[in-house]
């Protein structure tokens, strides 16, 4: 008896699809034909050391910043669209709904003169909420979920510690309840702590609101605990690319053994 | 009988690219079939790929050749050619793994870890509570430790969290990587009920055990792999 074909659930479908993508600066290439399919609730881990093309492929995907080449499309009301061929208003509307972006720096992300609930409350705004008493109380659930005391609700950012301004930063994304999240080395500049704290959070929100997320980590057990599938970044081009633990636990590539036995365990 | 899993062809060479591309051939031609309540015990002597078999058949580690077929949802899926989200949709209801080691999750509790793959398969709050708090207390682990994170349990501890976090909702198959190693002998006889449990409910099971009363204990099978053995 030979296996029968795998049928997926007809109702899942691509959320983004990104084909050819390519990102010159003049000569020097800072990401080279990089493509791949994401599902709905889907987290993707793309790894690499500094200078391998992940952050600049971040910015592709997320429409920061436009391609030398290539197409990125994400489904909107059933149909794919091309991100950079919509114009630049939608782009815009879509980058702070449909999506979030987490950066690196909690002050890229963040505006710090204004106050905790007013970083929070901000993004629901964009979505057309105008209640104020909803918005603060939406504002104080989130500053609770990911751990940031309800009286600091008027605070500045500027005012909290490092960690606290990237729980802040998340809660400012997620509120909006995003279809996907890119994420740039989310405990980048933590204290180990404070990291597992996030991860931890990180993990369970993802899971439980079952959005779909880009991560780019240098980290190789921050990309175990968050991702299910993993792309290993080299000069600009995706050498490895699978399941995380298959990636990670038998690599193939001389790059990606060589990354994946450089970890120290503790 | 059901077949459950199926093996067929499988071979398994390691290539070291920063070791001079050093190839280390493991298995050839390993091919097999697991009916639903089989218990096969995979033997032979250390080196001879028991372990390395059992995470190609989980899909950890990619088989030069061959393929693994599982009977996921009614049908056979190969999950050597099945893309990762195939991969993951097979392992969280149909194929699990136990090992004796616990992957710590920073500031999970014990209680949370255990109903954690409930909670992945729909199953109720309440009642992934009810059973994950039995299946702690089946396997003698003290009430006072189920609120906190396993992080500073001793091994023992920790592995008894994995095992009730793997039994407490069986999968139809299960791959077992020596999990009664470091047990004490009460912990290992629940691990032998246990496992006859999910076998009466018709798990087909594969197994590594090192130790030979619990392997006579588990096995309707044995499985010699160093007659598969690739020639160095």
């Amino acid at each position: 008896m030979s296996p029968a074909p795998l049928s997926l659930p007809p109702a899942l479908e691509p959320l983004l699809t990104v084909d050819g993508i390519e990102r010159m600066y003049g000569d020097r290439v800072g990401c080279r034909d990089v493509s791949f399919r994401l599902w709905p609730g889907e987290v993707l881990g793309i790894v690499g050391e500094s200078g391998s093309g992940k952050s600049t492929l971040l910015r592709c995907l997320s429409g920061i910043d436009v391609p030398t080449a290539g197409q990125v499309r994400f489904r909107l009301d059933r149909e794919l669209v091309d991100i950079f061929s919509i114009p630049e208003p939608t782009r815009r509307s879509l980058m702070r709904t449909a999506w979030g972006i987490v950066h690196q720096n909690p002050r890229d992300g963040l505006r710090m003169d204004v106050s905790a609930g007013g970083n929070v409350g901000e993004r629901l705004m964009d979505r057309g909420d105008r209640h104020y008493g909803r918005i603060r109380g939406s504002a104080l659930d989130w500053l609770e979920r990911v751990e940031i005391a309800g009286e600091r609700i008027d605070d500045r950012p500027r005012q909290f510690s490092g960690g606290m301004q990237q729980r802040l930063q998340i809660a400012r994304v997620l509120v909006s309840q995003p279809r996907l999240v890119f994420m740039d080395e989310p405990t980048g500049g933590l204290d180990v702590s404070v990291q597992a704290k996030l991860l931890d959070l990180l993990r369970v929100l993802v899971r439980d609101l079952g959005i779909a997320a880009v991560i780019v980590t240098h980290d190789l057990a921050v990309a175990r605990l968050l991702t299910d599938r993993l792309m290993v970044m080299k000069d600009g081009h995706v050498v490895e690319q699978g399941l995380t633990d298959q990636v990670l636990d038998d690599p193939h590539h001389a790059y990606t053994q060589l990354l994946a036995s450089a970890v120290l365990s503790a | 009988m059901t077949p459950m899993l199926r093996a067929e062809h499988v071979s398994k060479a390691f290539v070291l690219h920063n070791q001079d591309a050093a190839v280390l051939p493991v298995l050839a031609d390993v091919g097999f079939t697991v009916h639903a309540g089989e218990a096969v015990v995979l033997a032979g002597p250390s080196g001879t790929g028991k372990s390395t078999l059992l995470r190609i058949l989980y899909g950890n580690y990619r088989p030069s050749t061959g393929h693994v077929h599982v009977s996921h949802d009614g049908r056979m899926v190969d999950i050597v050619t099945a893309d990762p989200r195939q991969v993951l949709e097979v392992r969280r209801r149909t194929l699990g793994y136990v090992s004796q080691f616990l992957r710590v999750i920073p500031r999970v509790s014990t209680l949370d870890i255990v109903r954690d793959p409930m909670l992945g398969r729909g199953v109720a709050d309440g009642v992934a509570t009810r059973r994950a708090r039995d299946m702690l207390a089946r396997l003698n682990l003290p009430e006072r430790l189920w609120t906190l994170p396993p992080a500073t349990f001793s091994g023992g501890e920790q592995q008894r969290v994995n095992i009730a976090r793997s039994f407490v909702d069986t999968t139809p198959i299960l791959l077992l990587d020596e999990p009664t190693a470091s047990l004490d002998a009460a912990n290992r006889d629940v691990v032998v009920e246990l496992v006859a449990d999910a076998r009466a409910r018709g798990a087909a099971v594969v197994g590594i055990f090192h130790d030979e009363a619990v392997r006579d204990r588990i096995a309707t099978r044995r499985l010699d792999l160093t007659t598969f053995k690739a020639a160095a």
